[in-house]
């Protein structure tokens, strides 16, 4: 084997790829990444056997060849490289690689373990703008159960209705809902993406613009966007009904600036006790939201943020860090919150924009 | 290669594969464990591991084994590289196998799972249902109340209690001996509330749950939360409460509860094994409360009401009963309804095994002793000794020749007791009672007869001699 290609093209791909090795597995060419020529092309993969990735970039291919190589050990000399291009060879056992100002001899694995990456048929598909996709599962994957009591609660939910693609997560305390438009027609069925694995996806196609392409079917989704090419396996398991769950009426609303609303809470989390409460008032006569936490041991806060509101005085405590993650997801300088008074969740979205919901439960007193 | 290095991996099949299918599981289990064994020996070990980890069978059927395997890169590596393997060992092991084939499958414990469609939405967000709110059994309506002579005073109490709460009769107390249908009474009313009026809160507690709170906010010190707690409510519904006597402090409690709620006009509905009057250790100021409202009592069921209560319970679980096998319950279980209802699932049970009717015989068989439960033999010793303790006289002068009033009244009430509930004759208990004349006893049993009708004080006494002596 014996190729060459652009330094700063190996060096991103590999990278990206090597993210998805794993050192400590029990197989150790799963901490590999694996090279394989095809024509003109240089492809990267890797996997963890929870998801795989594939990159595929341009090469002078002067001897056809396959090797896996540890992950780290490449990227890391990648990472220092100077210069355009790379040459490397492999000969025997030893995989040699050039820069303009170093090379190295690095010791490979038997490419032979290295698993087939799985494929799923094109038949049942659809397309989502990358950065769509990436928007849709950062406004909600942080909501994902950290906990694997149940396990349909560590993962992201997608689905398809009418034209757009939903993103779900929860953790059973508080609840994210992110739409977007789908780019393509036809239905798409409830899916379970583990939370890790939509994390690394929305790695991966951070920064990429155009469509990303999905293929799915019972037990994997993959994902094809220019020459890369990622595959995870889903969750089998049901999401809770959670429409039923959303209020459809309210008490009271209240519209705040986010930028205002995001320093107080970040402000008031230095006095919040162990449990982060934060005691969140809509005061419909001072046209005010009065934000107040207190902690035994350091004092106590209040803030105040100035906000439209409609409907009746109200007084809940909430976890402030749960009310300060809703505002990351929101892009708008509005938050619009709706409450229906004590002990109800309280719904958080995007005042000018309807594609983003945040249900945060009060926390008992 | 030594004998633990799988040892990993056949636990977690063993984990997995308990307790859940049919004996050809354990075949099947051990046909694949042996198996592995043997792949063990040809498959390195980090390749052993990652691969045949949470692998297992699924079925077989024709000759196909079908492996259950965790994920698509485990069934595509494991069906590209390891599959002549896998026929092979399999093969060795067991010459019918022909092919093999890869289905994903999280594992025989969690394809269990998956007959659940919908699990419950997570538990926090929706936080209270109603059902937790008013702590109400939605099963007990009025809709499947099985009315008749015996409850139907009380039936109707509870049917103006629920027209206009508050009002009409408060507080309502309901009253009767155990598997009677008080609870399920109650209950109803409350449930009917639920529906009625939304807006207004209903609470369900049984007496000794009330006490348990009592006590943890006494812990707790959150004693004012406690009362807040319970002076909410629009309805509160209480069950059992002959059990707070002899609590002094929860009395109180209670006290301060039930006159809170009663000023403010709210409903309050009780259950009782007994009527207040008579249950020991409450207090008189208690007692008048209770009966300041409505005391109904429910009674066992007539032998009419009986037939109508298997007939609804049997429709119930569209399960048929011959008249005759109806006939035989009514006649011979005659004590509460909970009896009736467990005879009747041992019917329903006897029925689903065998698929085919049951006959009077079959039921008789099946419930032998069943009937016996309600009437416990005592000897007439006993009686004498309950009932003179009961009256506070000494079991002796019972057999005495003595006429001193209060050794009378409790000689009457034993021979009335031996003859009415026991079904002596009236020359033996004569001589059971030191050697009186059987005219003695048909004039003791007569009077008794005739005090109960117009002296509430002895009917009460009797009533509860007969729950001492169950």
């Amino acid at each position: 084997m014996k190729f060459e290609t652009q330094l700063e093209t190996l060096q991103a791909a590999s990278l990206s790829v090597g993210r998805f090795s794993e050192r400590k597995a029990n197989l150790p060419v799963l901490g590999c990444i694996l090279l394989t020529t095809e024509g003109n092309k240089l492809v990267l993969r890797a996997t963890n056997l929870e998801c795989g990735v594939e990159v595929v970039i341009p090469a002078k291919i002067i001897n056809e060849g396959i090797v896996a190589v540890p992950a780290a050990t490449l990227s890391g000399f990648l990472g220092n490289g100077r210069g355009k291009t790379v040459s490397a060879q492999l000969s025997g056992e030893v995989f040699k690689i050039e820069t303009e100002r170093a090379s190295a001899s690095i010791k490979t694995l038997s490419h032979e373990d290295f698993p087939i990456l799985p494929r799923v048929s094109a038949e049942r598909s659809f397309k989502v703008k990358a950065a769509d996709i990436v928007r849709a599962i950062r406004s909600v994957a942080y909501c994902a159960s950290l906990s694997a009591i149940k396990p349909e609660l560590q993962s992201v939910l997608l689905y398809g209705d009418a034209g757009k693609l939903i993103t779900v997560a929860t953790d059973s305390f508080r609840l994210a809902e992110k739409t977007v438009p789908l780019r393509s027609t036809g239905t798409v069925p409830q899916m379970l993406l583990p939370a890790r694995n939509a994390a690394e996806l929305m790695r991966i196609l951070e920064g990429a613009s155009g469509d990303a392409e999905f293929y799915y079917n019972d037990n994997q989704l993959s994902i094809q966007h220019n020459s890369t090419y990622y595959t995870s396996r889903l969750l089998d398991g049901a999401f809770p009904n959670y429409r039923q769950i959303l209020p459809k009426s309210f008490s009271t609303e209240a519209v705040v600036l986010r930028e205002d609303m995001g320093s107080a809470l970040k402000s008031l989390s230095i006095f919040a006790d162990k449990f982060a409460q934060v005691v969140l008032s809509i005061d419909p006569s001072k046209k005010a939201l009065l934000l107040s936490s207190r902690n035994p041991d350091v004092g106590e806060q209040i803030s105040t943020v100035k906000a439209a509101i409609e409907g009746a005085q109200v007084s809940v405590s909430f976890n402030g860090r749960y009310l300060a993650d809703s505002l990351q997801a929101i892009s708008g300088d509005s938050v619009r919150l709706h409450s229906n008074g004590p002990g109800k969740a309280m719904l958080i979205k995007d005042a000018s924009d309807d594609s983003f919901q945040y249900l945060a439960m009060p926390m008992n007193r | 290669m030594n004998s633990f290095s799988c040892f990993d991996v056949r636990e977690l099949l063993a984990y997995s594969d308990e307790c859940l299918f049919a004996p050809t599981m354990t075949t099947t289990k051990e046909l694949w464990e042996n198996a592995l064994v043997e792949l063990e020996l040809s498959i390195s070990k980090p390749n052993f591991n990652t691969w045949f980890k949470d692998t297992h069978i699924v079925r077989v059927e024709d000759g196909t084994v079908s492996l259950g395997v965790p994920s698509q890169f485990a069934r595509d590596w494991l069906s590209a590289k390891f599959h002549k393997d896998i026929l092979h060992s399999l093969r060795t092991l067991s010459e019918s196998v022909r092919t093999v084939e890869y289905v994903i499958s999280r594992g025989p414990k969690r394809t269990g799972e998956e007959g659940r469609v919908i699990p419950p939405p997570p538990t926090e967000l929706p936080l209270e249902s109603v059902h937790q709110k008013s702590n109400l059994n939605p099963r007990f309506t009025f809709e499947t109340f099985v009315v008749g002579p015996f409850n139907e005073l009380a039936h109707a109490a509870a049917q103006a209690v629920v027209r206009k709460p508050g009002i009409a009769y408060n507080p309502l107390l309901v009253y009767g001996p155990t598997g009677l249908g008080k609870t399920h009474l109650i209950q109803a009313i409350g449930n009917h509330f639920r529906v009625s009026a939304p807006e207004r809160k209903v609470y369900y507690v049984t007496s000794e749950k009330f006490s348990m709170d009592y006590v943890s906010s006494l812990q707790a010190g959150k004693v004012q939360s406690f009362k807040e707690k319970y002076r909410q409510y629009d309805l509160l519904i209480m069950d059992d409460v002959q059990f707070l006597a002899g609590r002094d402090k929860i009395k109180e409690e209670f006290f301060h509860l039930f006159n809170y709620l009663h000023d403010s006009n709210k409903q309050l509905v009780f259950s009782s094994d007994q009527h207040p009057n008579v249950i020991q250790n409450l207090e008189d100021r208690l007692k008048s409360r209770f009966s300041a409202g409505m005391i109904v009592s429910v009674t066992p069921p007539d032998h009419q009401s009986r037939l109508a209560i298997i007939r609804t319970k049997a429709a119930a679980h569209n399960f048929y009963l011959t008249d005759e096998v109806l006939e035989y319950l009514a006649t011979t279980i005659e004590g509460n309804v909970r009896e009736l209802e467990g005879a009747l699932n041992t019917l329903m049970i006897q029925f689903e095994m065998r698929g085919q009717p049951l006959t009077v015989n079959d039921a008789k068989t099946l419930l032998r002793g069943a009937g016996g439960t309600t009437k416990k033999a005592v000897s007439v010793q006993e009686v004498v000794k309950t009932i003179a303790n009961f009256y506070g006289v000494e079991e002796g002068s019972i057999y005495e020749k003595t006429r001193r009033k209060e050794v009378v009244r409790p000689r009457q009430v034993i021979m009335f007791l031996l003859r009415e509930d026991f079904k002596i004759s009236f020359p033996t208990i004569g001589e059971k009672l030191g050697g009186r004349d059987h005219t003695t006893v048909i004039h003791s049993c007569d009077k008794i007869k005739n005090d109960i009708r117009g002296d509430s004080v002895l009917s009460n006494e009797i009533h509860q001699i007969r729950l001492m002596l169950k």
